[in-house]
């Protein structure tokens, strides 16, 4: 997933960057929020927004972005454990609510939550005729034989396949997969597609001419 | 928190209401017996001067119509002198015409046959059974008219018990008044002691009211006035108490991120150290995150039935294993009760311990008794001293500290009884009576 975390507390930022990494995540860190603002159109799958930072309030921001339109899964991470603290966070527009300290696992799972959602279905495994992607585990299996990915095969098939049934572009991909990869061909998404199609099944991923990219809605 | 149990404690205070009624009553009655003394005195006085006066005028009326009569009726010999036989003593008046020689010349009907008094006797004068007044008519006769003295005295008697009647009666009634005044005005105390008992400062929008009486209006204006530094007060802690909580929670956050990434990071030989090393981290955030809650200003235990096995199941322990009392189920807020028995344990496993037994002897108590090498008795009763006072600096380690904190948030208290079996160290966290049934939940 592409994330956008606002953080301004060093050690915690850094830490969750290179956990989220770690784990397969494209992850912008930014410790203010006009920083934020400069991502403003990039596409993320999700924000990972701290509620006290030195620029303003991320509960507002949150809110601002809501009343924008702006549909992107956001997840609140804030010391503030009172109760009416979690409520506000949560009425703010926030999808979900973190209270500080948490373990950096539980906020991977959360993202995986909020990835099952985007991609309409409730476990982390998801089936495309005979391709299966486990979301949890980062895997993807052809008729229950486990297909070896690279890291950024994974990133683009995370990406179509959290957002199935919808075309994303071509642009939006290569955000969504090469942000912070230097040295990206300008062909790297094509080759990395047809490596997939090659390791997944031709079928699975649809080319919409001069649109972008596309994965059929899950089986039920 | 357990007013109840405090309340059953306090011994019984004296009232107000009832001493002060008490007094009212001792005074009226004092007031009332008093001036029915007077009052019977004044009366009897007066008796005495109106019989006499009546007396007297008896004998004007009665010697100016002997004055002109009393020689005929004397030489006819008047049929009232010669008819009468009595003593006298029965009857409420009678008179007497004594001659000179002091023979009585005449008498009314029931006067008695022998004189009154001497006749040169005028005036008042008393004999055992009659008040007597002469009066001197010409050639030495003496006009004596007498009243019965068993009548005078029961005049004097009606008239002094009437007037000790009507003094108590409105004894009494000045009693009963007073109470029924003492009553209404000390409603308004009763009045301020509800709207106490309702009023929380720490609401915005909370009144006492006015007061009812001018007197209870400093009462008001001083309790307003601790209300409001109170409300500061605690606006005050509360923002620091927000800001400590960033402050401590968003470093731990950090600390426990960067020792993830570390662990997936590192070789393999390390791995064990610094798994060992975020456990600790998210003990330490189980200790901050209930001591931020406990010292939250305003902030009361969130009281439950909690599962001890449950609990204990999820607390981080290593080094010591720790038996539950099956089924055992104590009414507490769970992440205090965590945080005391997590610190308990530590306790226990820093002296040596490696096993310790978790019972819940009642539903507001857990005891937890560890293998180790307790304490001496002498050491264990100071402990428990300085617990007592709450003087934990210098006596206690933070995690009784800590354990009796959580135990009097729940308005109890921590107890270091004697070991059954005289071996290793027991403590009991009493939590003290909770308000209301709470439901189960398996924290």
């Amino acid at each position: 997933m592409r994330l956008l975390l606002i953080e301004d507390d060093l050690i915690l930022g850094e830490g969750l960057r290179d956990f989220l990494r770690t784990d397969g995540h494209q992850v912008e860190w930014v410790e203010r929020l006009e920083q934020a603002e400069a991502f403003r159109g990039d596409p993320f799958d999700a924000l990972l927004v701290d509620w006290q930072l030195p620029d303003g309030s991320g509960r507002d921001w949150i809110a601002a972005r809501r009343a924008r339109g702006d549909m992107t899964p956001m997840l609140m991470l804030s010391a503030r454990d009172l109760l009416g603290d979690r409520v506000a966070g949560l009425d703010s527009g926030a999808d979900d609510y973190l209270v500080k300290p948490f373990a950096p696992e539980e906020l991977a799972a959360r993202l995986r939550v909020i990835g099952r959602r985007r991609a309409g279905a409730s476990q982390a495994l998801l089936r495309f005729g005979s391709v299966q992607i486990d979301l949890a585990a980062r895997a993807a299996s052809v008729d229950g034989v486990r297909a070896e990915l690279t890291a950024r095969e994974w990133g683009l098939l995370e990406a179509l396949a959290l957002r199935a049934g919808r075309i994303v572009s071509k642009p939006d991909l290569e955000h969504l997969v090469f942000t912070g990869h230097s040295e990206v061909s300008s062909n790297a998404l094509e080759v990395h597609v047809s490596s997939l199609r090659r390791k997944l099944g031709r079928d699975l991923i649809e080319t919409v001419r001069g649109m972008g990219y596309r994965i059929d809605a899950p089986a039920s | 928190m357990t007013a109840g149990s405090t309340d059953a404690a306090q011994p019984r205070l004296p009232s107000i209401r009832r001493r002060v009624a008490r007094a009212l009553l001792g005074w009226s009655l004092f007031a009332g017996l008093a001036v029915a003394l007077a009052v019977a005195m004044a009366v009897q006085e007066e008796v005495d001067e109106l019989l006499d006066d009546t007396l007297r005028a008896s004998a004007d009326v009665l010697g100016g119509l002997l004055a002109t009569q009393a020689d005929g009726m004397v030489a006819g010999r008047a049929p009232m002198a010669r008819t009468s036989s009595g003593n006298g003593t029965d009857e409420r008046f009678a008179w007497q015409l004594i001659g000179a020689d002091g023979a009585v010349l005449l008498r009314s009907p029931r006067a008695p046959a022998e004189p009154f008094r001497a006749p040169h006797g005028a005036g008042f004068a008393d004999t055992p059974h009659w008040r007597v007044f002469g009066q001197a008519l010409g050639g030495g006769r003496l006009l004596v008219v007498a009243q019965s003295r068993t009548e005078r005295a029961e005049a004097r008697f009606e008239a002094g018990i009437h007037a000790v009647l009507a003094a108590l009666a409105v004894g009494l009634l000045g009693y009963v008044s007073l109470r029924a005044t003492l009553r209404h005005e000390l409603a308004p105390l009763q009045t301020l002691s509800q709207r106490l008992s309702g009023f929380d400062p720490l609401q915005g929008s909370a009144s006492l009211g006015g007061a009812e009486r001018a007197e209870l209006a400093p009462v008001h204006g001083a309790i307003n006035g601790l209300a409001q530094r109170l409300a500061r007060r605690v606006a005050s802690e509360r923002g620091f108490s927000a800001h400590a909580a960033h402050a401590l929670r968003t470093p731990l956050a950090g600390i426990d991120a960067q020792l993830a990434v570390a662990q997936r990071e590192c070789p393999p030989a390390l791995l064990p150290r610094l798994t060992r090393v975020r456990d600790a981290t998210r003990r330490l955030q189980q200790v901050v995150a209930a001591l931020l809650a406990l010292f939250r200003s305003g902030a009361e235990p969130q009281r439950q039935r909690v599962a001890l096995d449950a609990l204990v199941g999820r607390l981080p322990l290593e080094g010591i294993t720790v038996q539950v009392q099956p089924g055992a189920v104590v009414d507490a807020d769970p992440d205090l009760l965590a945080a005391a028995l997590l610190n308990l344990l530590d306790n226990s496993l820093r002296h040596g311990a490696v096993h310790a037994r978790l019972d819940a002897p009642a539903a507001d108590c857990v005891r937890l008794h560890d293998d180790g090498p307790g304490v001496p008795s002498a050491r264990r009763q100071a402990l428990q001293a300085a617990i007592g006072d709450a003087r934990y600096e210098g006596q206690t380690g933070l995690g009784l500290m800590l354990a009796d904190v959580v135990a009097r948030a729940h308005g109890g208290q921590l107890v270091l009884p004697e070991p059954d079996d005289g071996r290793g160290f027991v403590v009991e966290l009493r939590l003290g009576a909770s308000g209301e049934p709470p439901s189960l939940t398996s924290h």
